[in-house]
């Protein structure tokens, strides 16, 4: 099969997660395997640009947070297909980046888009949750072999565990080999250098951008 | 002017004697405790002199067994009467006391006669509202205005019983499962506004936290078809029992895009405004003859790191900007964190007072 003939699938099946068809999606993933294009390819041509244009779209106030989440969820139809086949190849993330709201903040909506595009965008992504105490930051690093954290608050109480988390990255003697990222409503750029964080972005779409530039990958 | 005039005078957009204010939704747990060891007062409504008071229901006589929607839960979990679990944070800062996440019981559910036999709590429950009248009579003698709580009134409560994710992927899936509870919900809400409006609520707080700080949550699309017409409903309800109630609806983060339909549906009165992504000035231009402004005064910027200086400036530059015949109640946008020092509150109170120095 020659790439003319594969490229039409993987447009629509771009589409279809930009659009949130999670069943087309899965059967645009199917067609395109048994058509022979190689797994790397379909994540790389469909699926990455896909969500990209999705968080695109959302930067620009086109798209709001239901049209992530069925992007998301048509991504994952896809991804429940292709991830299996990836397996064994070093190469096949971006770059593993831990993500959870700080000790005491239970809100969740705002880090799980975050990590909905980060996973889109081809990174490895560990989920922490909610309510993430310090020394489980530090643990992901030190056990989960995460190159990058990704720090979120909603509120300016538990903004202030974004500091306390630096610095017990500091004295767990970690800070220099991870790459931090900060964001939330009541968190600014200024916080963001105040407490010696590696970067910051006011929304999803921005986040993904910042991971892969500090990360060193290619926009 | 009593409190009471004062409350109706300025939300009617007719000129008080000065603003209206009062400290917002309340506090977190160790701001209280600073507050109340600052000031010998159990309520700092009372020793700061706010003009208004809130009512709820009084407690129901139900007691549904809730177990079956959840699965293990946390040590220190309570449910409330929808059947929704709070959990408390693991953190055992004080300051994060009042901080708590949500289980939800329907999250699971997946049929349309699920959604329509889950046990509602009894809110439209005409006993429930006879100490609401007896507290409103009370406040009404200390020439006090009363505000009856509808707050979460249709989309919030809706999720937090689905989850949100999950009911917002119900709203694009066009379900009927969201139909059926948001009816549901809807219906009990209307029950709720009439026993308000009999009870005589000078103003009735509606609201759905629909905006972040950077737009709406979801399309506006999406809130005409979901929500605008069970909005419409309740607030119609309580206007066919009182036609002068005062509809106040709040809604964190920038709701700017749905303004016009506020108002189209009944709404008098916007909270919170919040500065840091609304401009309370441009909004006053647009909109002062057709809707009053409640809040304004940033929990998020002024309150918590700004100085007593920066409060009372704000103070009086919102007066100014917005409070030309009237229009304007001044609040904090939302409650009180531990991190807002007692001195700002004092400056925001004085300020309001005509005390700027």
């Amino acid at each position: 099969m020659t790439a003319e003939s594969v490229s039409p699938l993987i447009a629509a099946l771009r589409q279809a997660v930009i659009d949130g068809q999670a069943k087309d999606a899965a059967a645009l993933t199917e067609q395109a395997l048994a058509a022979g294009v190689v797994p790397r390819s379909l994540v790389d041509e469909a699926l990455i640009p896909a969500m990209d244009e999705a968080g695109r779209l959302f930067e620009a106030g086109e798209f709001f947070v239901p049209e992530l989440l069925v992007a998301a969820r048509a991504l994952k139809a896809s991804q429940a297909l292709v991830t299996p086949l990836l397996a064994g190849s070093a190469a096949a993330t971006a770059g593993r980046i831990a993500i959870g709201t700080v000790k005491g903040d239970m809100h969740d909506i705002g880090k799980n888009l975050v990590l909905a595009l980060l996973q889109g965008g081809g990174f490895d992504v560990v989920d922490l949750g909610a309510d993430v105490p310090p020394e489980r930051f530090v643990a992901a690093i030190t056990d989960d072999g995460a190159q990058m954290l990704g720090l979120s608050a909603l509120l300016t109480t538990t903004m202030l565990q974004m500091k306390a988390t630096m610095e017990a990255l500091d004295r767990a003697g970690v800070r220099g080999s991870v790459k931090v990222i900060v964001g939330g409503a009541p968190v600014t750029q200024r916080f963001a250098d105040e407490i010696g964080a590696d970067g910051y972005a006011d929304n999803a779409a921005a986040a993904v951008v910042l991971a892969r530039r500090l990360l060193g990958r290619p926009a | 002017m009593t409190s009471r005039e004062r409350v109706v005078t300025a939300m009617r957009r007719r000129q008080p004697d000065r603003p209206p204010f009062d400290l917002s939704f309340g506090y977190s747990t160790a701001q209280l405790a600073s507050i109340r060891d600052r000031t010998g007062a159990d309520d700092p409504c009372d020793y700061f002199g706010a003009d208004t008071r809130m009512v709820w229901p009084g407690p129901t006589r139900l007691s549904t067994d809730f177990s079956a929607y959840h699965g293990p839960l946390p040590p220190g979990t309570t449910i409330d009467e929808w059947g929704l679990a709070h959990v408390p944070t693991a953190s055992t800062d004080a300051d994060h006391a009042h901080l708590e996440g949500f289980r939800h019981p329907m999250s699971r559910l997946e049929s349309v006669s699920e959604a329509a036999e889950y046990p509602l709590p009894d809110i439209d429950a005409a006993y429930r509202y006879e100490p609401v009248r007896a507290e409103i009579e009370a406040i009404h003698r200390r020439g006090l205005a009363a505000m009856a709580m509808l707050e979460c009134t249709v989309f919030e409560r809706a999720w937090y019983l689905r989850g949100m994710e999950r009911l917002l992927l119900d709203f694009t899936d066009g379900s009927a499962f969201a139909t059926t509870l948001l009816d549901r919900i809807t219906e009990r809400r209307m029950a709720q506004a009439e026993h308000y409006a009999r009870a005589g609520a000078d103003v009735i707080a509606y609201g759905d936290d629909v905006g972040t700080q950077r737009g709406l949550l979801m399309s506006a699309g999406m809130w005409r078809a979901w929500l605008k017409p069970r909005l419409a409903r309740t607030i119609e309800a309580a206007r066919r029992v009182e036609p002068d109630v005062l509809v106040f609806y709040h809604s964190d983060g920038d709701v700017s895009a749905i303004i016009p339909d506020l108002i189209e549906v009944g709404v008098d009165i916007l909270n919170p405004v919040q500065p840091e992504c609304m401009d309370p000035a441009a909004l006053k231009c647009a909109y002062g003859d057709r809707l009053s402004f409640w809040g304004t005064i940033g929990t998020q910027s002024t309150l918590p790191f700004g100085s007593p200086d920066d409060v009372r400036r704000e103070v009086r530059t919102r007066i100014e900007t917005v409070g030309a015949g009237g229009g304007l109640f001044l609040a904090p946008t939302h409650i009180l964190e531990p991190e807002v020092p007692f001195e700002n509150i004092v400056a925001f109170v004085e300020a309001v007072k005509g005390r700027y120095a």
